[in-house]
């Protein structure tokens, strides 16, 4: 079976972790581009500037409420995986501060609805505790 | 268990059931649809839907059946005037010239018939020109009967199979009424509305559909709460705004990210 020399091992790792690289700062743009969608969207829904309802009743009402809700939860997921991402590549773990950060930035979205902070409220903690659970210990 | 316990455990069902049947009867007799009214500018009481200047924007839409007529149902209120436009489609084989559509108003929320006193009516004398008058009508014993003074407004249209009718009743405790011809349409209080669709200018003869729904008009929202609105929707746009700006420069740093990426490979 063939060596493989010391300068070859290392070359190969040093290809991977440029691969790994480009892969994460490939994520990073694109998650944070999509973060940057869903802000649009969230900054139109949630400050009432344009309504997605015609008819007053309570189906639509509903529909309302799930629509800024999932909005408001895709802005999030999409940051904290670009910030976690960007993080990583810096060399630097996202820590409580940036989480705390991001969630106050998405709970001050929803002030304008009560339903829709509670709905959030909810989803954030769902998509936190599923990191909790899938994280590398 | 003995028998006389099981006559009594049977008793007890008994009884209960039939409370429970005749409390869900009577909560079904009263499903009546309610309706909230809300805030906005005035409409033009002019039978047209003007969508350029925002008209009934903030009405509170809902669409509803008239037996087998679905009419869109709008509802508006200012501190003065409660505005209702129903709209619907009829192919125009199915108008009748004299048509007409009536607001029969109760005195109170209950929907017995000897409530309704009060009948805006929007009478068509001549569908084809859209010529149309605005009748305000009281309701006693002896039928619907004019009403010496006329109170609010209406106005109608046919474009081509859409009706459109727009009523502008006055509110609120400073509106000077005939109270044994008007119902008095006060804040914070609901009303039985009887919707009615009608085929010739006789009443109620010429009624043909008619639904009652129950409206319930709101107090003027107090300057506080305009004042709190205001401040919410100014702290959120501010949020957004530096949300923005982080954004942007986050934007940024992942932009120089690549280049210290490159260097540091090299």
């Amino acid at each position: 079976m063939p060596k493989i020399s010391k300068k070859q091992k290392i070359s190969k790792l040093e290809k991977n972790q440029e691969y790994d690289d480009r892969f994460a700062y490939k994520s990073i743009k694109m998650s944070s581009g999509l973060g940057v969608v869903f802000y649009i969207l969230s900054l139109l829904l949630n400050t009432e500037i344009i309504t997605i309802i015609i008819y007053q009743n309570i189906f639509f009402k509903i529909i309302d409420i799930i629509v800024r809700v999932i909005v408001i939860l895709l802005f999030f997921l999409f940051t904290i995986i670009s910030l976690g991402n960007y993080k990583d590549l810096i060399g630097k773990p996202l820590d409580w501060k940036d989480i705390l950060l991001l969630l106050g930035f998405s709970l001050i979205q929803t002030i304008l609805n009560l339903l829709v902070f509670l709905f959030t409220f909810m989803g954030l903690f769902l998509i936190l505790f599923y990191f909790y659970l899938v994280q590398e210990r | 268990m003995n028998r006389r316990t099981y006559k009594k455990i049977t008793w007890i069902l008994i009884i209960n059931l039939s409370i429970s049947f005749i409390l869900f009867s009577l909560n079904v007799s009263s499903l009546v649809e309610e309706i909230d009214v809300k805030f906005g500018e005035s409409p033009i009481i002019d039978g047209q839907v003007d969508s350029y200047i925002k008209e009934w924007e903030n009405a509170n839409k809902i669409q509803v059946n008239l037996v087998d007529l679905p009419v869109k149902l709008w509802v508006l209120q200012n501190d003065e005037n409660l505005y209702i436009s129903l709209q619907f489609d009829l192919l125009l084989k199915y108008h009748s010239s004299n048509e007409f559509m009536a607001l029969l108003i109760s005195n109170s929320s209950s929907e017995n018939p000897e409530n309704f006193i009060d009948a805006k009516i929007i009478q068509f004398n001549n569908i084809s020109n859209n010529e149309f008058e605005y009748l305000d009508y009281h309701i006693d014993n002896k039928g619907f009967s004019n009403d010496t003074f006329n109170n609010g407004r209406g106005a109608a249209s046919l474009n081509e199979i859409t009706s459109i009718y727009e009523f502008s009743i006055p509110i609120g405790p400073n509106n000077k009424i005939n109270e044994s011809e008007d119902v008095l349409l006060d804040y914070e209080a609901n009303y039985a509305f009887n919707i009615t669709y009608g085929e010739f200018a006789s009443y109620p003869q010429g009624i043909k559909k008619s639904e009652i729904f129950l409206i319930n008009i709101n107090s003027p929202p107090t300057k506080q709460k305009n004042l709190t609105n205001i401040a919410l929707f100014i702290i959120l746009i501010t949020f957004f705004a530096i949300l923005g700006i982080l954004y942007g420069f986050y934007l940024y740093k992942i932009y120089r990210l690549k280049d210290i990426i490159d260097k540091s490979r090299h």
